[in-house]
């Protein structure tokens, strides 16, 4: 006990004289945390720019236009004269889609001739391109029914009779957890902890490599009497409460603060990220016990945590990847936590509906167990080529 | 004058020259750097458009509730089921038992169909099917939402058509959209998400590997240094500019080879956009990478060791990515952060060469990311020089400090103490 005490006191130690602990532990998982909620704000973006082509320039068309810029997130920004120009403003990047009306529409919707609008929406902005897809279509929509409204009024129907025969079959969108379709909510979930749980690799990494590789490995085993179960407490201890208290400080700030969904109460979700962090440290051992040169050790992190974030499956879902990924993806903390997160904060479920991840975090927790005795052999006998 | 100008620029070019192969070979031989120089612009760009490499998501499971169990709502399930968003894959007799399936995750979203569907449809009477989409991921959100607005716009206009008793055939098409409208997805036809993040990520990792990998060599020339300098002191190492040049022209010819790859190889093999004209695009690629190399050589100066390199700029690929506009609209990003954005190449880089390659712009069309990256190129080569002037200054002062301190030791040897 008491040689876990001195290993503990000398890590940190370590950890206030190098300020790279300082910047790993605290500042940049807090400046990515303030970050990425500022950056996305109230979690929906507005008045995405579009630009108008409207050829025919009627008091129908403009209606049109004006109902389009009454959406919320849609503004127009500008009219071009025709498609190339808009098309051009497009590749210069001042707008990410725009509509197009083409001469005579007007004419050709009394005549019942059926004119056709389009829009153009880039997909290379993904998101708003999608969020500007649904108001246009949307207003599309209204315009062909605006015409027939008009003429349901003037015989008489009710609105009620009137949009009965508009629209028969409505869609009634409950969308679960998220009613908001807040992207803060869809994203930084994950994202922190992702954030949180590399630096957790790095950090573990960085701790047991910097001792091989400056030749105190032995001093530090000599610390614990040899054994290396205590020298490893002792040194992940001080380590996990830093990051325990990051762990807790997200937690709070993101269901407490923020009022993210939380359904099973920031309880259930504090277990979850002690879960998490405590399955980093021990892959993180992994990481070095395998790769035990520094560089290597921390590459290997880089690449495990920088590629958490695609595996994990929170942007593009896993089950539409290849299927030897779909396997690979489990090899992940992130993704065990994420479906913890969704299974508990976002539906609500009991932990114990998501136990086989639970059990998931678990395992990579005790790694090191595993681990112990090859890492000792290693740390007396590695010689640290630079 | 004219012989010492002459000797003082063979000297000037003949040390450019044995830093600039300094350098390469100490990149070439030290295997940290070469993961970051080769590795990683080889592998990761493959990597990630093996991940993202089906684009969309197809075939969503959903689970069904027909308490109408009529023809009409059998016909609307027949058409969501035949879309290739979203599969049906049960038919449960209540919202418990759909629930059950979202619980085992067996489901990614419910679609409801009341009872009254067919009597209100058949009594002119609007109806309503409700859907419950799992919102862990938006794209099943978006599958579901589709499919069901599809659908249901469809059997719309085959429901006024009934109703409406045209006798042409022509009225009918004018029941079913008195105005028509056609959507066009320009510039990433299929939807696809590897279309949109891989150009992004592409050119992240080029500024990336270069921090990655200058920050390491440099690291490792302080560590191997008796005084942690950046330069080592020899009749070599005296001009700055010499040095900036040598250093910066040895990153250069790596990456040439590597930005060929990368831009020109990669989106070839996975058949990504890739219609921008390839003088355009190598004229931008030009200073972005000269832009890049310079800002990791300004940053090399933070770095004490070798590894803290990695742990100083892994994690900021994520804040990177979002701040360049492209996952997250440019025109939503607050202004705090748009200013803190123009700071990195890889801002403009994205989005000047998501617009070239994606879109097809001409360089005039990206003019402002391009002459934005050439003020970077020079303001970070200003500030590497910066950089590596202090260090050099500071080189030969404690080398001085070191010279003097020995001497004063020998001729204290030397006299005889009283």
């Amino acid at each position: 006990m008491r040689s876990i005490f001195h290993i503990a006191i000398r890590e940190i130690r370590i950890m206030i004289s190098r300020p790279i602990y300082g910047f790993a532990m605290v500042l940049a998982p807090l400046f990515c945390f303030y970050f990425l909620t500022s950056l996305m704000g109230s979690g929906l973006p507005t008045e995405l720019p579009l630009g108008l082509v409207d050829n025919d320039g009627t008091s129908t068309t403009r209606s049109l236009a004006r109902n389009l810029d009454a959406f919320q997130q849609t503004s127009i920004v500008q009219q071009y004269a025709n498609v190339s120009e808009a098309r051009s403003a497009l590749q210069e990047g001042d707008i990410y889609g725009f509509y197009y009306i083409p001469k005579g529409t007007t004419r050709k919707a009394q005549r019942q001739e059926i004119p056709t609008v389009s829009f153009y929406s880039n997909y290379s902005y993904l998101v708003a391109a999608s969020l500007l897809y649904r108001d246009m279509r949307m207003v599309s929509e209204l315009a062909g029914g605006a015409a027939t409204r008009s003429v349901l009024y003037a015989k008489g129907a009710t609105e009620g009779q009137a949009m009965a025969y508009l629209q028969p079959i409505v869609i009634d969108t409950h969308p679960i957890g998220n009613p908001w379709l807040n992207y803060a909510v869809y994203l930084c979930n994950t994202l922190l902890p992702g954030i949180l749980s590399l630096f957790v690799f790095m950090v573990t990494v960085y701790s047991i490599g910097t001792e091989v590789k400056r030749g105190t490995a032995r001093r530090w085993l000599t610390l614990a009497q040899g054994n290396i179960h205590r020298a490893l407490v002792g040194k992940l201890l001080p380590q996990f409460l830093v990051f325990l208290l990051m762990g807790m400080l997200l937690t709070v700030y993101l269901y407490g603060y923020l009022h993210f969904p939380c359904r099973c109460g920031i309880p259930t979700m504090l277990l979850v990220m002690v879960l998490l962090i405590m399955a980093s440290q021990g892959l993180g051992v992994l990481m070095i016990t395998f790769l035990p040169t520094l560089r290597l050790g921390l590459s290997f992190a880089s690449l495990w945590g920088v590629l958490s974030f695609s595996l994990s499956g929170m942007s593009f879902p896993v089950m539409a990847m290849h299927p030897l990924l779909q396997g690979v993806s489990l090899l992940f903390p992130l993704r065990h936590y994420f479906l913890l997160y969704v299974n508990c904060a976002l539906h609500g479920y009991p932990l114990s509906n998501a136990l086989p991840y639970v059990i998931g975090l678990l395992c990579f927790a005790l790694l090191p167990v595993v681990l112990a005795g090859r890492l000792r052999v290693l740390l007396l006998t590695y010689k640290y080529v630079p | 004058m004219l012989n010492r100008l002459k000797t003082y620029w063979i000297k000037s070019c003949l040390d450019w020259n044995y830093i600039f192969r300094e350098e390469l070979r100490t990149c070439l031989k030290d295997p940290g750097v070469l993961i970051f120089f080769l590795l990683v612009p080889l592998a990761y760009p493959l990597l990630y458009s093996f991940i993202y490499t089906r684009e969309v998501v197809r075939e969503v499971p959903v689970a069904v509730v027909d308490d109408s169990q009529s023809s009409l709502s059998r016909r609307y399930l027949r058409h969501i089921d035949a879309t290739a968003d979203v599969r049906l894959m049960a038919h449960c007799a209540n919202m418990e038992e759909a629930r059950t399936l979202m619980r085992q995750r067996d489901a990614y979203g419910i679609i409801y169909i009341p009872e009254s569907f067919s009597r209100d449809l058949n009594r002119h009477q609007q109806t309503s099917v409700r859907i419950y989409p799992d919102m862990s991921g938006l794209l099943y959100y978006k599958a579901l939402l589709m499919a069901n607005t599809d659908v249901s716009l469809a059997m719309n206009a085959d429901i006024k058509v009934e109703r409406a008793g045209n006798t042409t055939e022509q009225q009918d098409k004018v029941t079913e959209h008195p105005i028509a409208y056609e959507e066009v997805s320009i510039f990433n036809p299929q939807n696809g998400f590897a279309a949109f993040l891989i150009p992004a990520v592409l050119i992240l990792i080029i500024q990336q590997t270069l921090l990655l990998g200058v920050g390491m060599s440099a690291g490792t020339a302080r560590e191997h240094n008796a005084f942690r300098h950046l330069t080592p002191i020899d009749k070599h190492h005296t001009g700055l500019l010499r040095i900036v040049f040598g250093k910066a022209a040895a990153y250069l010819l790596i990456y040439i080879p590597i930005a060929v790859y990368v831009f020109g190889v990669v989106p070839h093999m996975f058949s990504l956009n890739q219609i921008g004209s390839p003088i355009d695009l190598l004229l931008f690629l030009i200073p972005y990478i000269i832009a890049c190399i310079f800002f990791a050589m300004t940053v090399s100066g933070l770095v004490r060791h070798r590894e803290t390199c990695i742990i100083l700029v892994v994690f900021s690929s994520v804040p990177l990515l979002f701040i360049s506009g492209v996952s997250w609209p440019g025109s939503a990003i607050p202004e705090l952060w748009r200013h803190l954005s123009y700071v990195f190449p890889s801002t403009f880089g994205i989005n000047g060469f998501v617009r070239i390659n994606n879109s097809a712009a001409t360089l005039s069309q990206v003019q402002n990311e391009w002459f934005a990256l050439w003020l970077q190129a020079i303001a970070y080569f200003f500030l590497s020089a910066v950089v590596y002037r202090r260090s050099i200054r500071s080189a030969r002062r404690n080398v001085a400090q070191h010279w003097r301190a020995l001497r004063s030791r020998k001729t204290e040897q030397a006299l005889p103490t009283p």
